[in-house]
C-alpha cells in the first residue's frame, strides 16, 4: 500500500513535469483518490481515430506496480481489441506481460500504439475483428471513423 | 516427504561445481537404477523426487560441461527443452542464436557475464534512479540481469516474490525493463540471491515439477498423496506391444493412457463408456441393492464385509450361499455362476417395457458383479496391507522364519490383481453380450463365459483359502503336517489361478478370435 502510493506520487510529479513533453497524452489523477486516474489520449494520425480524443479510466490496485492497473475506455470506440460495451481492453501488457517498469504514462503510449495496430486475431469486438480478418479494411475504417466522429469529437455548433 | 530446502534437493546452492565424491555417488546411483529397471523388464520407471532431482542435476552437469555455460544457463535451456540434454545440444548446435533468444540468454559477446551482475560503477557517488519505485539509491544497492538493466534490491525482491507466488511462470521470468523486450532471463542465480527461503523452496518445487509436467512421457501417479512420478518407455511403433498397465511404488495400479485405475482387459474407450453409464444409472437404490441382500433363508439383511463370495448367515440360521446368485452353497460349491441367463427365454415379440427391463436386468447383472469384485479387491488390498503383521503371528505360531512365508503375500498379490481383472472382465462381458444380442449371434459369449467362469471359480477357491484357511494356522494349534499341506495348496492355487487369468486376458486381448469366423473383431480388440 505504502509502496504503491509512493510510486503513484512519483508518477504524479513526473506527469506534472512532462505535461508539455507528450502532447498526445493528458493524465489526470482523481482529486481525492490517488488510485483512480483518467487519461485523455489523442487518436493517432493516419488511423480512423485521428482527430478524436478518447478518455481512459485507470483503476490502480494496491499491489501496483507489481500488478497491472485496470484500464478501460470511457469513450465509445470501434476497435477489435476493445469491448464495445464495457470499454475493456485486451492488451498483453495489462495482463500476463505486465512488468513493474511500465508506468501509467507508458501504458497510455501502448494503448495508442494498439489503436494504430489492431490485433484482429484476439478480438474483444468480434464484428470489428471479423471485418479486418476478412480483409475489409475499408469497412473497418469507415465504421471506426463513424464512431470516432460520433463519440470522440466535440459536437459541432 | 522431506522439504527440499532442508534435504539435499537444492538447485540453488553456493557453487556450480560438483565434487568428485558426489560424482562417484551419482554414477553408482545411476548404475543401480539402471539395473533395477532392466531386472524388472518393465516399460516404465518409477521416479522419486530424489531421482528426478538427480537426473536434473546430471542433465545440468552435462549441458554445463559440453556448452561451457553456467548452471543457471543450463537450467534455463533444459527447462525450455523438456529436460533433455540431447535436445538442448541438438537445438544449440543447429542455431545457437535462436535458442539463446528463446530462453533469454544474451550472446556472450554483448555481455561476457551471464547471470546476475552487481553494479560496480563506483566511479561516482551519484545516486541512481530505480525505474520501478522511482527512488534514488547508491549504485551498490542495484542489481541487474545479464542485460544490465538496473533496479534496486527491494524492487527486485518484490518482483521475484510476485512471480514465484503467481505460479510456474516464474521459471521463465525475464528482466522487467520494458525496452529489454524479454531478452534477458532471470534464472537460478538471481533467485538464489534475491528470493526468500520459502520462495526458493517454491521455485525448486516448480523446477522439480516441470521435469514431469512438461514431458509427455512422464506423469505423476494419480493416487492421492502419492509423490512418485512414472516415466513411460513406449514400445515404439508396435502398438500391440504397448502395455499401459503401470503399478506405482505406492501400489496403485493405473492405466498410463487414461490415468484411470488399471482396467485390463477392457480398453480406455470402453472404460469411459462404462463410467458414463454408471453415473447415469447410479442412485441410492442401486447402492442398497449392491451393498445389502436379504438372506435367502431367513431374510435378514446381510452386508458383505469379507472378500470371498461364500456367505454364511449368522446363527441360528447358518445358511451358506453364494453372494452373487444366492444359491445354497452345498449345491453351488465352487461352481461358477458368472454366465448371464436371460430370464425371458420364450420367443415372442417383446414390448418396449420388456426390452427396457431386459436391458436393465443385464446391466444390473454385470454391474453387481463388477462392483462386488471392486469391493473384494479393496478388501483384499487392505488384507494385503495387514499381511505383514499376520505373518509375524503365523511365523510365531508355526515356528517358521518369515522369509519362508512369502507365498502368502504372493497369493494375496495375485488375489488383488485377479479381482481387478475379473472386475473389468464384467464390463467386457456387458458390452459383448449387448453386441451379440443386437446382432443376434451367440458365438463369443459362450467362450467368454467359460473362460471367465474358470478364472472366477479358481479365484474364489484361492481367496477362500488365503482368507479362511489361513486363520486356523495363525490362531489354531500348531500342526506342521497340515501347514505343509496348506502351503502347497495355496501355492498351487496361486499358480493355477494366475494361469486362468492369463488365459482370460490373452483371449480377450485378441478379441476371442478362436471362435471368430468372420475375422471381424475390431470392436472388441483391446487397445
Amino acid at each position: 500500500m505504502q509502496a504503491s502510493r509512493a510510486r503513484l506520487f512519483k508518477e504524479y510529479k513526473e506527469v506534472q513535469r512532462e505535461k508539455v513533453a507528450d502532447p498526445d497524452i493528458q493524465l489526470v489523477c482523481d482529486d481525492s483518490n490517488i488510485f483512480k486516474w483518467t487519461a485523455l489520449i489523442k487518436g493517432p494520425s493516419e488511423t480512423p481515430f485521428e482527430g478524436g480524443v478518447f478518455q481512459l479510466a485507470f483503476s490502480v490496485p494496491e499491489q501496483y506496480p507489481l500488478q497491472p492497473p485496470q484500464v478501460r475506455f470511457l469513450t465509445k470506440i470501434f476497435h477489435p481489441n476493445v469491448h464495445f460495451k464495457t470499454g475493456e481492453i485486451c492488451l498483453d501488457i495489462l495482463k500476463n506481460a505486465w512488468s513493474p517498469a511500465w508506468t501509467l504514462q507508458s501504458v497510455c503510449r501502448a494503448i495508442i500504439a494498439l489503436m494504430a495496430h489492431p490485433e484482429p486475431d484476439s478480438p474483444l469486438n468480434c464484428d470489428s475483428g471479423n471485418l479486418l480478418r476478412a480483409g475489409d479494411v475499408r469497412g473497418y475504417q469507415s465504421m471506426a471513423r463513424m464512431y470516432t466522429r460520433l463519440a470522440a469529437m466535440p459536437k459541432k455548433g | 516427504m522431506e522439504s527440499p530446502e532442508q534435504g539435499h534437493l537444492q538447485y540453488i546452492s553456493g557453487g556450480d561445481e560438483y565434487t568428485d565424491e558426489e560424482e562417484i555417488k551419482r554414477q553408482e546411483d545411476f548404475a543401480t537404477e539402471k539395473s533395477k529397471a532392466s531386472a524388472a523388464n518393465k516399460n516404465y520407471t518409477i521416479l522419486t523426487e530424489e531421482d528426478i532431482f538427480r537426473r536434473q542435476g546430471d542433465a545440468m552437469a552435462s549441458v554445463c560441461s559440453v556448452l561451457s555455460v553456467s548452471k543457471t544457463a543450463a537450467c534455463l535451456l533444459l527447462h525450455r527443452y523438456n529436460w533433455s540434454a540431447n535436445v538442448v545440444l541438438e537445438k544449440w548446435f543447429a542455431s545457437e542464436e535462436s535458442v539463446r533468444k528463446a530462453v533469454g540468454l544474451l550472446p556472450e559477446s554483448t555481455n561476457p557475464v551471464i547471470g546476475m551482475s552487481r553494479s560496480s560503477s563506483s566511479s561516482s557517488f551519484d545516486e541512481v534512479l530505480c525505474r520501478i519505485c522511482f527512488e534514488n539509491f547508491p549504485p551498490e544497492s542495484f542489481y541487474s540481469a545479464a542485460c544490465g538493466h538496473r533496479f534496486c534490491e527491494s524492487c527486485w525482491k518484490s518482483y521475484i516474490r510476485t512471480a514465484i507466488n503467481d505460479g510456474a511462470g516464474c521459471l521463465t521470468l525475464r528482466c522487467p525493463e520494458t525496452s529489454c523486450g524479454g531478452a534477458a532471463a532471470v534464472g537460478l542465480d538471481m533467485i538464489g540471491l534475491l528470493a526468500s527461503r520459502e520462495d526458493r523452496r517454491k521455485y525448486n518445487q516448480f523446477l522439480l515439477r516441470s521435469y514431469v509436467e512438461e514431458n509427455r512421457n512422464r506423469k505423476w501417479c494419480p493416487s492421492p498423496g502419492c509423490a512418485f512420478a512414472v516415466e513411460y518407455h513406449s514400445a515404439g511403433g508396435d502398438d500391440d506391444g504397448d502395455d499401459y498397465n503401470v503399478t506405482c511404488n505406492c501400489s496403485h495400479s493405473f492405466c498410463w493412457n487414461c490415468t484411470e485405475e488399471s482396467h485390463r482387459p477392457v480398453d480406455c474407450e470402453t472404460l469411459e463408456k462404462w463410467k458414463t453409464k454408471n453415473d447415469a444409472e447410479s442412485n441410492n437404490t442401486q447402492w442398497i441393492r449392491i451393498n445389502t441382500k436379504p438372506c435367502p433363508q431367513c431374510n435378514r439383511p446381510i452386508e458383505k464385509n469379507q472378500g470371498c463370495n461364500r456367505i454364511a448367515c449368522l446363527p441360528p440360521c447358518k445358511f451358506q450361499f453364494c453372494w452373487l446368485c444366492l444359491q445354497n452353497w452345498s449345491v453351488h460349491g465352487y461352481n461358477s455362476c458368472n454366465g448371464y441367463k436371460s430370464t425371458t427365454e420364450k420367443l415372442r415379440i417383446a414390448t418396449e417395457e420388456e426390452i427396457n427391463r431386459k436391458h436393465f436386468n443385464r446391466y444390473t447383472h454385470f454391474y453387481e458383479r463388477w462392483a462386488s469384485n471392486e469391493n473384494s479387491k479393496k478388501k483384499a488390498l487392505l488384507d494385503l496391507g495387514r499381511m505383514d503383521g499376520q505373518l509375524e503371528k503365523l511365523s510365531e505360531a508355526q515356528s517358521q522364519p518369515k522369509l519362508m512365508l512369502d507365498f502368502v503375500v504372493e497369493a494375496w498379490k495375485q488375489i488383488v490383481e485377479c479381482r481387478r481383472i475379473l472386475k473389468w472382465s464384467y464390463v467386457y462381458g456387458y458390452y459383448l453380450s449387448e453386441e451379440e444380442e443386437e446382432s443376434d449371434v451367440n458365438v463369443k459369449l459362450p467362450l467368454f463365459v467359460y473362460l471367465q467362469g474358470q478364472a472366477e471359480s479358481g479365484l474364489e477357491r484361492l481367496h477362500h483359502c488365503a482368507e479362511q484357511e489361513l486363520e486356523q494356522f495363525i490362531y489354531g494349534e500348531c500342526n506342521f503336517e497340515k501347514f505343509v499341506d496348506f502351503r502347497s495348496k495355496l501355492k498351487r492355487l496361486t499358480r493355477v489361478t494366475g494361469n486362468y487369468f492369463e488365459n482370460l486376458v490373452g483371449a480377450l486381448k485378441n478379441g476371442l478370435s478362436e471362435v471368430d469366423s468372420n475375422g471381424d473383431h475390431k470392436r472388441l480388440r483391446r487397445r
